[in-house]
């Protein structure tokens, strides 16, 4: 990086200076690995499938290492594939997925944590331990699939709007609108669990 | 303090929790949330409902997959390790 493309490497050099950086694009996909499989596990339903998809994933990735961009972000060109490879898997594409308006808003949940324990309550630190791991878990996998990969993107894998855009290959205003209606129903069925 | 206003802070709420405003909604949020206990209390429970959601929902990943993806680097062996 940064030398003078003047003299033209000898074969050898060219071929070591390439297995280099080969090297050096899998110790860094691989570092990434485990942020990886955080975002696949919660795309499929079970560890197994996840499993297979991240090791497709990173197949196919040190296959095609020559076609990522060194400075650009290796996790979303990982997700990138990860995302297509899950499709290619027989996952129906919505391309208009269900946008009917939900009654439910943003404050949905903390309304009715307000409404059973009062307005203090919701200054506790701890109210949203009364929801269980399970539960979260098992309300996000209810979220339909188009709406939950936008949340788990974002708040899962910490994507900006921009990045899962890309990823999805949707419009920005796309990840917006079913990022929005993807946490709302994650909320409305939260709140049947919290506040039954 | 307006419903309308607790309304648009509403509509701000996450955005501004996923750090995605423009710096005049920033201010606008803010604004609002300093002078309004209701969206206050709703801006703290948000923020740890989603600490709560990305801990939780963040599993591991299972001993042994990172040796099966370490197998699948490409096996040259006239490559010098770094």
């Amino acid at each position: 990086m940064g030398e003078p493309d003047t003299a033209e490497p000898n074969g050898a050099r060219r071929v070591a200076s390439e297995a280099r950086d080969r090297v050096r694009f899998e110790e860094e996909a691989l570092a990434l690995a485990d942020q990886v499989y955080r975002v696949a596990r919660r795309f499929v339903s079970t560890r197994e499938e996840a499993e297979d998809l991240v090791q497709d994933t990173y197949a196919r990735a040190f296959r095609s290492w020559q076609s990522y961009t060194p400075g650009t972000n290796l996790r979303a060109w990982l997700l990138r594939i990860l995302t297509n490879l899950n499709v290619d898997r027989g996952r129906r594409l919505q391309r208009r997925p269900d946008e009917t308006p939900l009654e439910e808003n943003d404050y949905y949940l903390a309304n009715k944590v307000a409404e059973a324990g009062g307005e203090q309550v919701l200054d506790q630190d701890r109210v949203v331990e009364r929801l269980s791991q399970d539960s979260i878990v098992n309300a996000l996998s209810e979220v339909p699939h188009d709406f939950r990969d936008v949340v788990v993107l974002v708040d899962i894998g910490d994507f900006s709007y921009a990045d899962a855009a890309q990823i999805l290959d949707i419009p920005m205003g796309t990840v917006m609108s079913r990022l929005h209606r993807g946490r709302r129903l994650l909320k409305a069925r939260l709140a049947d669990e919290a506040v039954p | 303090m307006s419903d309308g206003d607790c309304g648009k802070c509403e509509q701000l709420l996450q955005g501004y929790l996923d750090r995605e405003l423009s710096e005049r909604e920033v201010v606008e949020a803010e604004e609002h949330l300093d002078g309004c206990d209701y969206c206050r209390r709703r801006y703290r429970f948000e923020e740890s409902l989603r600490v709560y959601v990305r801990t939780t929902a963040a599993e591991r990943m299972p001993p042994g997959l990172m040796a099966k993806l370490a197998q699948l680097r490409t096996n040259d062996p006239g490559a010098a390790p770094l």
